[in-house]
């Protein structure tokens, strides 16, 4: 068996510069054989970019990784995977269109060049039993649930006989359960002695699966390997967020950690009796471009209320904001904005209405990122105007100044381009456009997403403050600690219904359940 | 009856070999509108070859490398210089169609046709009716096959595919997709310069400027009629050729009563009709994918 002292997997002094910006900076460690390792920090600490120099995939600009006592050359996947790394992807990386055996085989190395179709299932089908993983090995990637393509990309990544196994936030994109058969795997590769990298973010998870932690925080190395049994998530947590930044409500911490549960008091009262500010009725769309089609679904939000909605990714939340947003087409039911009938109604006049979107794709779909600040961050109001009215593009410069200034957007001036600046300040852009007086159905659509924990928090307080105004807000999430903080109620959707409403205190497990449709 | 077979064959070949190269660049992720430029080359490189050297395979060969170096060509345009697949494409086509009348203008003075001695061998009278048909429309169905072959049942060609779906995916493998598309664009010029050659030296012995009419950007539609299947795309290019064949005959029978214009045009609105209806079929995901970001 593998000497548990053996270093299966170090880093000398690793950096990594993309352009201006620095990923990982001179980052040594060790990582011993035949254990289970988390990765933990915030987004943007550097942690996808060490898996992906770990395995091959990204060159360090100094520095170097060594495989057990080899040094690698850096940036070359094939001899990492010689050496033994594979690396499972947060956004996997399988071709849709490939069948479960052929995702199998395009990775494979060695004998066996030629196939036919029953050839490659006899090679491939013990090898997903010995994992465990029921699946037609017919059956295409892009028709399978997310839980089985992370289980075909584990598969793709031990089709060689893989020593150090490295997986990129695997936890996201699944179910509490999900997570839970994900950890039961990992502990039997482990058995197996296959060393596991566990890129995390949340504490609970961490603690739970993992021999030794590691802590990275803006590309250093914080702290670690340190051994789980002698940590506790308070002092994880801490390394997490750095004792510089501002302090947390607890509640907000646990959330933004993922250390503990969270409690979440509903603050909704008289305003249960309210009109809705939105209103599904009995809503059926056309099958959508972006996900299933909704089917049935009921669903309201009064003023004053944040409607969180959880659900495995892909099961109809884009489809929702679509046929909010008049992308999508009911083909049955109606859409009521504050007590309107909206159904038949462009998104100018719902946008005129009271309706904001903070969309899914900050990048694409919320910014220019090739035009101006000021740019951007008018097209709320001119768009609201005749598209022949006179602009007086110095006010709106001024505006736009003294707006984006209001909510602590740090950037040099009006005149730069959306593009340059960082995710949380492209999102702070986004919020202020989207969160103004008129706003009465704010919808925001995984609007942490790669933000780090000041930047989350920041957008929490002013989704709070909207709701505080008497907004209605619907926020879409894959994290339920954060539903959970700040949702006064939460729906669940699966395959494009409504599965579920919980109100606080919420119980993970129940939430869970309602996500992968076990009652 | 056989006459119409072997128009069938004898138009049908041509299209099939450069679809074939059509198929396995959109495999490998490059959108190759240069097809109509690399099979102009091949067929006048094939007809200036047996001209000069006066050897069928000597004119082959030649008309390989040209077709070969167009593609690395295009190749390096699109992946080095990191220019727009599509645009290069057109230009390739442009090169192609320009270059060759320039060089056939370069040997010949102001001639705008070329006539070789002689072609590509025949069959021969020992088959008939077919005898006419040239080794290279024999060849056609096992170029196809092998080619089958090597894209849907080797790893490399899954390898190639993950390429053109999922660069990222690939890479991730150690698979280097721009060194995969060197290989496919290579490929995709042999088969292209067979196409032009037969072309010019199948059933014809000459080359004349512009005398692809088209038939690249139709292997090209074939392509994504048939779903860059090599099978389907064959199929489509085929189905494409039998319609012209018709069209033909077509002519012949109604003569005065259609106008003849509109006949010609059938394959063409065939290719409008096909590209649609598979849009339709596949729910107009035709698009390209696109690298995946790294973050």
């Amino acid at each position: 068996m593998t000497d548990p002292h053996a270093p299966a997997l170090q880093c000398q002094n690793v950096s990594v510069t993309y352009g201006p910006v620095t990923a990982l900076n001179a980052v040594s460690t060790t990582f011993g054989a035949g254990l289970i390792h988390a990765v933990v920090g915030q987004n943007g600490a550097g942690k996808t970019t060490f898996a992906r120099v770990a395995s091959g995939l990204v060159a360090p600009t100094a520095g170097h990784v060594a495989i057990g006592s080899r040094i690698m050359r850096g940036g070359n996947v094939a001899q990492a995977r010689a050496a033994g790394v594979e690396l499972v992807h947060q956004s996997f990386a399988l071709p849709p269109s490939f069948t479960v055996a052929e995702a199998m085989e395009f990775g494979a190395t060695g004998t066996g060049r030629f196939f036919t179709r029953r050839s490659l299932f006899a090679r491939w089908r013990p090898h997903l039993e010995s994992l465990d993983i029921s699946v037609d090995l017919g059956a295409r990637i892009r028709d399978l649930p997310v839980e089985s393509q992370q289980g075909i990309e584990i598969a793709r990544a031990l089709v060689t006989q893989a020593k150090v196994l490295i997986l990129d936030e695997p936890t996201a994109v699944l179910s509490p359960s999900g997570i839970e058969k994900l950890f039961e795997r990992v502990r039997r590769l482990k058995a197996q002695g296959v060393t596991v990298l566990l890129i995390l973010h949340k504490i609970r998870e961490v603690l739970a699966v993992a021999d030794t932690v590691t802590v990275l925080r803006a590309g250093r190395l914080v702290d670690g390997p340190l051994m789980t049994t002698d940590v506790d998530g308070a002092r994880l947590s801490r390394l997490i967020i750095g004792e510089a930044s501002r302090g947390f409500a607890a509640a907000d911490e646990q959330a933004l950690t993922g250390a503990g549960t969270v409690e979440h008091t509903s603050t909704v009262g008289e305003a249960a009796t309210a009109t809705p500010v939105l209103k599904l009725s009995n809503i059926t769309t056309f099958v959508d471009q972006e996900g299933p089609a909704l089917q049935d679904v009921d669903f309201h939000v009064r003023p004053g209320e944040i409607v969180g909605v959880a659900g495995v990714e892909g099961n109809g939340q884009r489809t929702l904001v679509r046929l909010i947003a008049d992308f999508a087409r009911a083909s049955r039911g109606e859409v009521h904005l504050a007590g309107q009938n909206i159904s038949t109604q462009s998104l100018a006049q719902r946008r005129s209405k009271g309706l904001r979107i903070i969309p899914f794709e900050r990048n694409t779909e919320g910014l220019s990122l090739t035009s101006s600040l000021w740019e951007n961050w008018t097209a709320r109001a001119l768009l609201e105007k005749p598209l022949l009215r006179l602009v007086n593009p110095a006010r709106l410069r001024s505006e736009c100044d003294a707006a984006l200034k209001a909510w602590g957007v740090r950037y040099d001036n009006v005149a730069q381009k959306a593009g340059a600046l960082s995710g949380g300040n492209a999102q702070k852009v986004i919020l202020s456009r989207e969160i103004d007086p008129d706003a009465k159905l704010i919808i925001a659509a995984q609007p942490t997403r790669g933000l780090d924990i000041g930047a989350t928090a920041f957008v929490w307080d002013a989704l709070r403050k909207a709701r505080d105004r008497g907004c209605g807000i619907i926020l879409i999430s894959s994290d339920l600690d954060e539903l959970f903080d700040i949702s006064d109620r939460v729906v669940v959707m699966l395959a494009g219904r409504v599965a579920g409403t919980f109100t606080a205190p919420y119980d993970i497990n129940a939430v869970g359940a309602a996500m992968i449709g076990v009652s | 009856m056989n006459d119409i077979i072997i128009a069938i064959l004898r138009s049908g070949t041509p299209l099939v070999y450069v679809t074939l190269a059509g198929v396995i660049a959109q495999r490998a992720g490059i959108w190759n509108l240069g097809l109509e430029g690399l099979m102009i080359i091949g067929a006048c490189a094939t007809i200036l070859g047996i001209v000069v050297t006066g050897s069928v395979t000597l004119a082959l060969l030649i008309a390989m490398l040209f077709a070969v170096l167009a593609s690395i060509l295009l190749w390096f345009v699109v992946e080095k210089l990191k220019a727009n697949p599509i645009i290069a494409g057109l230009g390739l086509t442009g090169l192609g169609l320009g270059g060759t009348a320039l060089a056939i203008q370069s040997f010949f003075g102001s001639q705008s046709a070329v006539n070789a001695p002689f072609g590509l061998p025949r069959l021969g009278p020992a088959f008939g009716a077919y005898g006419v048909l040239s080794i290279l429309v024999v060849l056609m169905p096992v170029v196809v096959f092998a080619l089958w072959f090597v894209l849907c049942r080797t790893r490399f060609g899954l390898q190639l595919s993950a390429c053109g779906q999922h660069p990222f995916a690939a890479r991730s493998v150690g698979v280097n997709p721009s060194t995969m598309r060197l290989i496919a664009l290579s490929i995709g010029g042999v088969l292209a310069a067979l196409g032009g050659a037969e072309l010019a030296a199948g059933s014809l012995q000459f080359f004349g400027q512009n005398m692809t009419a088209g038939r690249g950007f139709m292997a090209f539609a074939a392509v994504i009629f048939g779903a860059a299947h090599p099978l389907g795309a064959t199929l489509a290019a085929m189905f494409f050729s039998v319609l012209s064949a018709i069209g033909i005959r077509a002519q012949l029978v109604f003569g005065d009563s259609v106008p003849h214009d509109l006949i010609q045009a059938l394959p063409y609105l065939a290719t409008v009709f096909g590209l649609w209806l598979s849009s339709r079929l596949r729910g107009g995901t035709a698009g390209g994918i696109t690298e995946l970001r790294d973050d």
